[in-house]
């Protein structure tokens, strides 16, 4: 039976693509971002998260370790991230909402972590949903061979494709990975007329400067992104770092002007 | 909006447009005649000796109030001594913790007025009177229905001559030929059948006083007038806003100002849009102008439905949701057609081409035109199960399956069923002591069988049962399914044991459950099962043998009481994890963040809960958003998407609030900060801190959707 590892799937999701969405949260990534809000996604493997100014001390965790998914702790203090699924359970719950995906043109999203590296299980999914006719799209970060793509174009809808930088040392620096791959992923995607929608997150001093903005939006040039999203960068993810013992890298949030010269650049032909 | 709108608007808002009834001397020597027979003299004196409010700015008068000296209007009830007694004793006071008695819903026939004259109705009652001429009862009956028409042409002709004479004090031009022209038409109607658009709204306006409830589906019945006095250049668009405007002004004078009613939205409620008698959507043009005029006034009253279907276009559905996100005093709630209509005709025997006249009435009850609403009293559903685990464990713990324990669980309902019905058949029968004589013309059927609508007149009512509790009572049953006989966690012993102990030593059990009981809400097949067996339980017993003769369409709301407080604080604890004397449910949807899994998840449950369309009585859904969520308009737009999708999955009503719990805390603690926070409560809304305890604490308990 085909399983993934999954750490969370949200229903009625407004922000991860168009119209009401289910978003499905693959465990495990390849990319290791300073700045990334969902740091429970990076291990391929079930973690144990604490939070601990929620716990009264009841002790009822004392033998606990990664396997026990099913464990609930009373008070929200412990869980376990991550739980091996299967195809048919995350399936079931997808198409739960299927009346509302119609509704609003609206469907599911296989986001992460990064989906791609649990490429069999996704393909899986990916064709199911697509047998019933529900909208699909894949939000990556691109770093995986290309033949990864090649076996999930047919059922995708729509990509939700990361540009973090176009300087590869800053990359390199910032995420541990070269952008080659992703860049190359993503104008083979371009070649293959595949429907990609292009989300640039606002790290102050990682990205956030005219220069940096100037190059993607000349690299892209020649291609038609049907969107191109800013996120600005925001600290909502930090708590998450706490509970699981990780190291913070902080950055500043960029201001509104920011955002708004920078968002400028991508309005302006 | 218009200066003369808007010196009203102020006179409204500041108190001055409340119409004071006058003090009626009545003849000593009516004591000589039979009770009906004085009392209708008395209502006639009373009618005759009130004074129209007329101001400079006025288009329309002649809303009559009643003080009590007499019989009045079937709403009010004022004047009704028997109606007076049953609320001393059982208004709030339920009897055996089950039933608690409550108010009762009508709505006037005004199209029959407006279009045929108060004339059309004496023609009934002559004919009337020829059928039952042998019926001495009877004939009285409907003299006094004849005379209290003559009083109430008489009372148009006193309005008429007032607005005349007070013309001639005013000096505005405009002014003074708009009183010139309410005088003449005052002469023609509510007499006779209205001849223009202005004529049938003055119509309404003068008879509304005496059934003082829905003014109905006014987009239907008036959309004819306007039509044709806009085709025929008498009328712009901007007249007829400010009639509207005007009438929906008086709907809001009518409270006086240092009653709280004057805030809640739940006193005067219409619909705009709904199925047509040829299966289209009735949503018009002067829908929307309806809903555009009263959205520019800062008032109250009165409240909005749309009335959803299938084939409301998606455009009209996003402007009533976005004239609700932006009305700050939340006057606008939505209900769907299709369960809606589906129950009326299954359950209370009317056509199709009937039930399509269905308006919502009060906090979020239904009416038919010209009908009104029986049963209705609140009944603390969750006392069976109470019973189930605190009569009966000597029977459940020998239940081996699910079904041997559900079917103890169903006899127990049937039996607090019928208790309930034979309690309700108690408080109408006090009901009935009071013979209405003001209302019965605005009733189907009255005239017609020559009795009152109090005692049996009507053939356009809507029998209703309400049940407070019923997530309560859908949480008990899946959380007992699951743990005691599918997970086999506990055994009934140990449930009934943590019941009676009141989950004193069974704390970490009742922590399982409130974490991980498969509770409704949540879109899983284990309780949208247990709801549907309820829900069929429900359908199964009604079978019309009831003290009404009728089967019941069951609602769950609360109205402006804390019935779900007060039935709470003496029901024993319950499987669902809720503490002896915690407040039971209202409403069908979920709470306390019981519902895990988002917005579509409950909608779905809620949708789907009841294929039987029996909750199509008064059954309110709240949904409680994060204002953050709908700040964006693209994510607006999404929103009204997920509720298009509810209502086409079957859902029959929602309404919204959005606010952030954190704000709603404050607002307890610190009312002083919050005194423009405004809330959907049960079909009505209102300022949170004018609400009592048991209110409030409803709405912090709802679960806050923030995606």
């Amino acid at each position: 039976m085909n399983t993934a590892i999954i750490f969370d799937i949200q229903r009625n999701s407004f922000v991860d693509g168009p119209g009401i969405r289910t978003t499905v949260f693959f465990k495990g990534c390849n990319l290791k971002c300073k700045w990334c809000h969902n740091p429970e996604s990076q291990s391929s493997k079930p973690q144990i998260m604490f939070y601990k100014d929620k716990c009264t001390g009841c002790g009822r965790c004392k033998d606990l370790t990664e396997k026990d998914a099913e464990f609930v702790c009373f008070n929200d203090a412990k869980k376990i991230c991550g739980k091996v699924q299967t195809v048919e359970n995350v399936f079931d719950i997808i198409r739960k909402d299927k009346i509302f995906y119609e509704t609003s043109n609206g469907g599911v999203t296989f986001s992460g972590g990064e989906c791609m590296l649990q490429i069999d299980f996704l393909r899986e999914l990916l064709k199911k949903c697509k047998e019933i006719n529900i909208h699909t799209a894949v939000d990556t970060a691109g770093s995986v061979s290309w033949e990864y793509f090649a076996k999930i174009l047919p059922y995708t809808d729509l990509f939700l494709y990361d540009i973090k930088t176009f300087n590869n040392d800053v990359h390199k620096k910032f995420t541990d990975a070269s952008n080659e791959l992703i860049l190359n992923n993503l104008k083979k995607l371009f070649e293959h007329e595949a429907t990609v929608s292009i989300r640039i997150p606002i790290i102050p001093t990682v990205n956030d400067t005219v220069e940096e903005m100037r190059k993607i939006k000349e690299f892209l040039a020649p291609y038609k992104p049907i969107n191109i999203e800013l996120l600005p960068y925001h600290k909502m993810g930090e708590h998450k770092y706490m509970a699981l013992g990780m190291n913070i890298t902080s950055f500043n949030i960029p201001s509104k002007e920011k955002m708004e010269e920078l968002n400028g650049i991508f309005q302006h032909k | 909006m218009d200066e003369r709108i808007e010196s009203l608007v102020k006179k409204t808002v500041s108190g001055k447009m409340y119409v004071y009834p006058v003090k009626t001397e009545y003849d000593r020597c009516d004591l000589f005649l039979p009770p009906i027979k004085m009392s209708a003299k008395r209502v006639c004196e009373y009618i005759r000796n009130q004074e129209p409010l007329i101001v400079a700015e006025s288009c329309f008068t002649g809303l009559i109030k009643f003080d009590g000296s007499v019989e009045g209007d079937v709403f009010n009830r004022s004047g009704h001594v028997n109606f007076g007694i049953a609320c001393n004793n059982f208004y709030n006071k339920p009897v055996d913790n089950l039933l608690t008695f409550e108010w009762q819903h009508s709505a006037g026939d005004f199209a029959k007025i407006i279009n045929g004259g108060i004339v059309s109705i004496k023609d009934e009652i002559n004919k009337s009177i020829e059928k039952h001429k042998n019926d001495a009862e009877a004939t009285q009956f409907l003299e006094t229905q004849s005379d209290i028409c003559d009083a109430l042409i008489d009372w148009a002709c006193k309005c008429s001559e007032k607005a005349l004479s007070f013309s001639k004090t005013v000096s505005n031009e405009k002014y003074k030929k708009n009183l010139e022209k309410l005088s003449r038409a005052l002469k023609n109607v509510p007499k006779k059948s209205a001849n223009s658009f202005y004529e049938a709204i003055l119509s309404l306006y003068v008879c509304y006083g005496l059934i003082p409830d829905s003014i109905g589906l006014i987009d239907r019945y008036l959309y004819p007038f306007y039509k044709k006095d806009v085709e025929k250049g008498i009328l712009t668009k901007e007249d007829a806003s400010e009639y509207l405007q005007e009438l929906f002004l008086m709907l809001q004078a009518r409270i006086h100002i240092s009653s709280d009613r004057f805030y809640r939205g739940g006193e005067s409620h219409f619909c705009v849009g709904g199925y047509l008698e040829n299966g289209e959507d009735g949503f018009n043009e002067l829908s929307k102008l309806i809903v555009d005029s009263l959205m520019e006034l800062p008032t109250w009253i009165p409240q909005i439905s749309l009335r959803w279907t299938p084939k409301t276009p998606h455009e009209v559905l996003h402007y009533m949701m976005d004239c609700e996100r932006k009305d700050p005093n939340k006057r606008i709630a939505f209900v769907n057609d299709v369960p809606r209509i589906n129950g009326l005709m299954k359950y209370t025997g009317f056509s199709h081409e009937k039930a399509v006249h269905y308006t919502m009435i009060g906090c979020n009850e239904i009416a038919m035109p010209g009908g009104i609403v029986f049963g209705f009293d609140p009944m603390n559903i969750v006392r069976c199960v109470q019973n189930t685990f605190f009569n009966r464990s000597d029977d459940i713990v020998k239940a081996k399956t699910f079904n041997e324990f559900y079917n103890i669980f169903q006899e127990e309902m049937f039996n607090d069923l019928c208790e309930a019905d034979k309690i309700g058949k108690g408080f109408q029968t006090i009901r009935e002591r009071d013979c209405n004589l003001v209302s019965s013309i605005f009733i189907d059927g009255c005239i017609e069988s020559a009795k009152s609508v109090t005692q049996g007149g009507t053939n356009t009512y809507i029998a209703v049962g309400l049940l407070i509790g019923i997530s309560n009572v859908i949480d008990s049953l899946s959380v007992t399914k699951q743990l005691v006989f599918d997970e086999k966690r506990i055994t009934m012993e140990q449930l009934i044991d943590a019941l009676r102990n009141n989950w004193n030593g069974f704390e970490d059990l009742r922590e399982y459950i409130l974490k991980e009981g498969l509770f409704f809400g949540n879109d899983d097949d284990f309780s949208n099962g247990v709801a549907n067996r309820f829900f069929k339980s429900l359908d199964n017993w009604n079978t019309g043998d009831n003290y009404l003769k009728k089967p019941l369409v069951f609602g769950n709301l609360v109205g402006y009481n804390e019935h779900h407080k007060f039935f709470g604080d003496n029901t024993k604890a319950t499987p669902d994890g809720r503490f002896d004397g915690d407040m039971i449910n209202f409403g069908i949807g979920q709470s306390k963040g019981k519902d895990r899994n988002g917005l579509t998840a409950l909608l779905s449950s809620v949708a789907k809960c009841d294929p039987y369309s029996i909750l199509t009585g008064p059954s309110v859904t709240n949904v409680l958003l994060d204002e953050q969520l709908v700040k964006k308009d693209e994510n607006f737009e999404k929103l009204v998407y997920l509720f298009e999708a509810y209502f086409k999955m079957g859902g029959t009503h929602f309404q919204l609030t959005y606010v952030s719990k954190e704000d709603l805390i404050n607002a307890k603690k610190t009312p002083d900060k919050y005194k423009n926070l405004r809330v959907r409560v049960s079909g009505f809304s209102d300022y949170f801190v004018f609400l009592n305890e048991g209110l409030q604490d409803e709405i912090i308990q709802r679960t806050t959707h923030a995606r």
